[in-house]
């Protein structure tokens, strides 16, 4: 992410402030710090662009100028110091949430294939294998769990997306071999 | 003398961070939190402010506080932490900690009843 997104629209910051691209500057130096995900980097950077907003904000109200105050504000945040601490509190979770969420759909997978399939190795077929309740847990697994555990929604749409193709491709192809 | 602060500060800002949510009942997001723990602390405690994010997102990550954004889109969002149940016995715990610390490092210095 850039320092330029931080001021997006997007990311629920107000692009309108005057002061915002020299805010962005402090962030990229933030950033410069990071080597996480993109989504985790983009939460991050919100929050403490919130933090430099407010503080330039209130430097102003005690009658600085711009400079003066984003200076202050600069100052007071210990950028480098900053980055490298929240580099170091995220890293390992990133970590372990990447093994999670690469685990998930393949431990999805296959229960699906248990549940697709006949000990014979026919195919049950779609009516039986939506009305069997182990099915919607799956399903609802896939989506729910990277919701609440991450959470990244992201992760949880691409992990529900990646289950209901699965589904299609054992529907579709029976006879491919897994 | 400036360090040795800096060090007693560090020990002390997460338990200094759980009272402040105790005590203030509210979600409070990073810049508010720190502007009201420098009120408290009259100024002698100098909060590096960006370094409050770290120690907040640690405590989120054990359990002792959950956060969440708050803020329609196109307005400024602001990730509001509070308190968790884990958190006030955390607390708790902490507090009783430093209690006896405290009177032990009163006795230790000759300063009981000073």
């Amino acid at each position: 992410m850039s320092a330029g997104q931080a001021s997006d629209p997007a990311s629920g910051s107000s692009p309108a402030w005057e002061g915002a691209s020299q805010v962005d500057a402090v962030l990229e130096q933030v950033r410069a710090q990071l080597d996480l995900d993109a989504e985790m980097e983009h939460d991050l950077l919100a929050e403490l662009q919130g933090h430099l907003e407010d503080a330039v904000a209130a430097a102003r109200a005690r009658g600085l100028d711009e400079e003066r105050a984003l200076a202050e504000a600069a100052a007071c945040f210990g950028v480098e110091e900053v980055g490298r601490e929240l580099q170091a509190a995220h890293v390992g979770w990133g970590t372990a949430d990447g093994v999670v969420a690469a685990g998930l759909p393949v431990l999805c997978a296959l229960i699906l294939r248990w549940l697709v399939f006949a000990p014979d190795g026919t195919v049950v077929g779609w009516r039986e294998v939506l009305m069997r309740p182990a099915f919607w847990v799956v399903a609802l697994a896939a989506l729910l769990v990277p919701l609440l555990r991450f959470p990244r929604w992201r992760y949880a749409l691409v992990s529900w997306a990646f289950f209901w193709a699965m589904s299609v491709i054992f529907f579709a192809w029976p006879a491919v071999q897994w | 003398m400036a360090s040795q602060i800096d060090q007693m500060r560090k020990g002390t800002t997460t338990v200094a961070i759980l009272k402040l949510l105790v005590d203030e009942d509210e979600p409070l997001h990073g810049y508010e939190i720190i502007r009201r723990l420098d009120a408290r602390g009259e100024g002698y405690f100098h909060f590096k402010e960006g370094l409050i994010y770290p120690r907040l997102h640690r405590m989120e990550q054990d359990g002792l506080l959950e956060s969440r954004w708050v803020g329609e889109p196109g307005t400024r969002r602001r990730k509001m932490y509070t308190l968790t149940e884990k958190g006030r016995q955390q607390l708790e715990v902490e507090m009783r900690r430093w209690q006896t610390f405290s009177r032990q490092m009163d006795q230790l210095l000759g300063l009981e009843g000073a």
